[in-house]
């Protein structure tokens, strides 16, 4: 029996296990009527989940711990046998014979290509239905084992809403730590692989270092490539220059036009052709940006003179990312200075201000936390975007300042690194881990920066 | 007296402001132009942005409505003398796949093209014409029994340059074609049916659709009821200390995070710690829910939080417990705003493209997937792929793709603008 029949079979029992608790609740409700002891707690369907989730949740979890343990028991049962005194020595062709077996044995494989493998077919066959028929055994026993300790328990005065209630707050409680995990798990997962990489490679030579071609042996005390400066220029001369050159003024104007200039009904309109904007992934925008924003700006720059201009120059993806950009902005400017109080701007304008002058001298420096903040936030999505740069921008880490010119990026890097042929222990691998590491600390930094901006400002007018 | 006479000194210390004055009205004007400017300005901004949008539109529908439509080379085959007799009956009825895959369609077809054509008509076209032609004769098997004239699929450079751009040679051949009324395009069915291939004439986005789905199958599953339910936490029970801040800031810390960190978080899990199957759509799907459910998570708060106390002292006053307050009264009043935010998640694990590039779904898939744990594609990953095709015949079918991708987009940002509209209620 494999593991999602008897996944199912625990279910349907646990069903039948609902409508039993609830049946005799439903005798206790009958048997009450009238009487003044004896009242009943909670309402049947309680006393049905009480059952159910009491018969249900302990084999839940056994399943799920035999699938992670049974594994080891049938390999270790497989090995006692006289037969496993012929596999080679060697680990790497012994592990090959037995997960060929093994594969075989459950039907995932057809044909041997190990000479050796067949024999151990049978008896991968026979451990495997040992250990299935033991966790089967085992799955039951614990479920009646559960069920009975809960229908004993069944009784008029049973708090049983209480018990299910507090099991329904656990779980929005690990539903709610998730997050948290997530954000440790990121952290956990980048900074083990990052000190692995530490170890072969000096800190100080990535974060210093000004040439990155990253190679696969390391010597000791040498360059070796991994100086990650031109990377982290090419990602702020992407992100946080060329970017936000292009988004500042237009999602900030475009904020402006649309909260103090625009009709409600040219509003309507215009803010969801913004929306739209956010809405267009970014693999389409680097798709766009490669195949006609890069090539005209190429032959823009040849005509002004810059001869060796690249095809996957800086200036596309800069642009187009700030295009990307442009909603996010004009969405935060626009929550900004619709924050600040309508006394100071009708007090501006009562002074005889005109409406520009209102903008310039009043709202926008009222507003000037929030945007910031949006600005923050702008970059810190700038920074982390991966397809337009990938699509658009070069491989090539060049430390330039000029615009034409191919360039890379921390993204970029990351993805060149961890595509194709994976080797997990190399230092290119481990590379883009620090890479990585980088990027989160950069964001977060940034994020919270932002974030505590936003919330102080918010707190000011409220 | 004296009270006007210090009123008239008053009036000659404090000139009154002359409007008329020539310097006065340059000054207003100048400020009005200022304001009219600064008004322009803005438009410029907006309009800058919906022109780049109307630009990226027409482009891509531009390139992309030529890669739904296929060029077909009309091939008259006169079938008894190529298949040795072969009769209708024998290909009919249930072995008849079997049948004609026994038969050397391939050679059939470079037989029929060099008769019709001569030696330039090896190249006319797709190897994907023999199995366009098998599935011809299942459709019509009395075909086989005399000569016939049958519409198939035209190479990829013989597409390109009948659609409008391509090299001397085969423009002369085409016009050739042309001139017999032998080349004509119809609406690429294959496209929507096949799968990724070498040859830009027979790809398909098929496969890539079915992966999506299965991931955003997972990535639903997985993100909406965490997301939900910690949304009911943090806005309902949860009590202020440290230990919620916490969990406060790491939600709106991920829901900033770059997408390709969550890609690095999937490939060191999902496939290196726990051994789930590489480039499939549950390690996918996995990977966009935690990059989901945060967005889920805040827009679930907002809905929560704008349902009014009124209600919920109401349900409490009448003796319901505070879980069911929560599951009987706020969370059904909540949902259209929860799932509206819903939507717009799912909508942008859709676009998603670089966490999947980082769990390994970049590699050449060519059948669609049976399974979640199946290795597959997914939409963006593939219009990834083809973008880096050198084969110019991938441009059309990229932003082919891309307006699939768009379409799908729109339907789902317009189905939550609809509940919002529709259900949202107002307090």
């Amino acid at each position: 029996m494999n593991g999602t029949a008897l996944l199912f079979l625990i279910l349907g029992l646990g069903l039948i296990a609902w409508i039993m608790g609830r049946a005799k609740a439903a005798i206790f409700v009958r048997e009450s009527v009238g009487k003044t002891r004896g009242y009943v707690n909670s309402l049947p369907g309680y006393h049905g989940w009480y059952l159910a989730l009491w018969a249900v949740i302990p084999p839940l979890f056994f399943l799920a711990l035999w699938n992670t343990i049974s594994p080891a028991l049938i390999t270790n049962m497989v090995l006692a046998s006289p037969l496993a005194s012929e596999l080679p020595q060697d680990g790497f062709a012994r592990a090959a014979i037995l997960s060929e077996a093994r594969a075989i044995a459950q039907g995932f494989q057809e044909t041997a290509f190990q000479a050796k493998s067949p024999g151990f077919v049978s008896l991968y066959k026979e451990a495997i239905s040992f250990y299935g028929w033991i966790g089967v055994l085992l799955t039951l026993v614990l479920f009646f084992a559960g069920a009975l300790y809960a229908y004993t328990r069944l009784k008029p005065d049973l708090r049983a809403r209480n018990k299910v209630e507090k099991l329904v707050m656990v779980v929005l409680l690990i539903a709610s730590l998730i997050a948290t995990v997530t954000t440790i798990g990121i952290f956990a997962s980048l900074i083990f692989e990052a000190i692995r990489f530490f170890q072969m490679v000096s800190p100080i030579e990535f974060l210093f270092g000004t040439s990155w071609s990253p190679r696969s042996n390391i010597s000791e005390g040498y360059n070796n490539g991994y100086g990650a400066i031109p990377l982290f220029w090419g990602t702020v001369f992407v992100g946080a220059i060329i970017a936000m050159i292009v988004a500042i003024p237009l999602g900030l104007m475009s904020a402006v036009f649309l909260t103090q200039y625009a009709s409600p009904k040219w509003r309507s309109w215009l803010k969801p052709v913004l929306e739209i904007l956010a809405g267009v992934p970014t693999v389409v925008y680097g798709y766009f940006a490669a195949l006609t924003i890069a090539p005209a700006v190429r032959d823009f720059a040849v005509m002004i003179g810059f001869s060796n201009a690249a095809s996957d120059n800086a200036l596309a993806a800069g642009v187009v990312m700030g295009v990307m950009i442009i909603p996010l902005i004009s969405s935060m400017a626009d929550d900004s200075i619709a924050a600040v109080p309508s006394a100071m701007r009708d007090g501006s304008l009562a002074m005889g201000a005109t409406k520009s002058e209102t903008i310039k001298k009043v709202l926008l420096p009222a507003a000037l936390p929030g945007v910031v903040g949006g600005i923050l936030l702008a970059v810190s999505r700038a920074i982390g975007e991966t397809m337009i740069v990938v699509m658009a921008a070069g491989y090539t880490a060049n430390l330039t300042a000029n615009p034409f010119d191919s360039i890379s990026t921390i993204t970029v890097q990351i993805k060149a690194l961890l595509t194709g042929d994976i080797d997990f222990n190399g230092p290119q691998v481990l590379a883009a881990f620090a890479l990585g590491l980088t990027l989160f600390i950069i964001t977060f930094l940034l994020n919270l920066m932002a974030l505590r901006i936003v919330k102080k400002y918010r707190e000011a007018y409220d | 007296m004296t009270d006007s006479v210090n009123q008239t000194m008053a009036a000659t210390e404090r000139k009154p402001t002359n409007w008329a004055d020539p310097a006065m009205r340059k000054r207003i004007a100048k400020r009005y132009t200022a304001e009219k400017r600064f008004k322009a300005t803005g438009l410029f901004a907006i309009s800058l942005s919906i022109i780049f949008l109307a630009f990226l539109l027409f482009t891509m529908i531009g390139n992309g409505l030529n890669g739904f439509r296929q060029s077909e080379i009309a091939l008259e085959i006169d079938f008894p003398a190529v298949t040795a007799g072969a009769s209708a009956a024998s290909i009919s009825g249930a072995n008849a796949d079997s049948q004609l895959r026994s038969m050397d369609l391939p050679g059939v077809i470079d037989l029929a093209l060099s008769e019709n054509y001569g030696e330039a008509g090896a190249e006319y076209l797709t190897a994907n014409a023999a199995t366009k032609l098998r599935s011809t004769l299942i459709n019509d098997p009395l075909m086989i029994e005399g000569k016939a004239k049958i519409w198939l699929p035209a190479a990829s450079e013989i597409d390109i340059a009948y659609k409008g751009k391509g090299e001397e040679e085969i423009e002369k051949a085409i016009t050739q074609l042309k001139a017999k009324d032998q080349i004509r395009t119809s609406f690429n069915f294959d496209f929507l049916t096949n799968s990724d291939a070498t040859d830009p004439a027979d790809v398909g986005i098929w496969g890539a659709l079915k992966g999506s789905l299965f991931t955003l199958i997972i990535t639903l599953s997985m993100a909406f009821p965490v997301g939900v339910l910690a949304a009911l936490y943090l806005e309902e029970y949860a009590p202020k200390n440290r230990f919620t801040d916490l969990i406060e800031v790491s939600i709106n810390n991920l829901a900033a995070v770059p997408s390709i960190i969550f890609g690095l978080l999937g490939l060191v899990v999902f496939l290196t710690w726990f051994n789930l199957p590489r480039s499939s759509a549950l390690v996918g799907g996995l990977t966009l829910a935690l990059m989901t459910m945060p967005v889920i998570v805040i827009a679930g708060r907002n809905a929560i939080k704008s349902v009014p106390p009124s209600i919920r002292e109401a349900a409490l006053g009448i003796g319901a417990s505070p879980i069911q307050v929560v599951f009987h009264h706020v969370l059904p009043l909540a949902l259209p705003g929860i799932l509206t935010g819903t939507i717009i998640g799912m909508a942008r694990a859709l676009g998603e493209t670089a966490p999947l590039l980082m769990i390994g779904m970049v590699a050449f898939i060519s059948a669609p997937p049976q399974g979640f744990t199946d290795a597959t594609t997914a939409l963006p990953v593939q219009i990834f792929l083809w973008s880096d095709e050198v084969n110019r015949g991938f441009v059309e079918k990229t932003s082919a793709a891309i307006i699939i991708l768009l379409i799908f987009l729109l339907g789902m940002n317009a189905l939550a603008i609809y509940l919002r509209n529709r259900f949202e209620t107002r307090w």
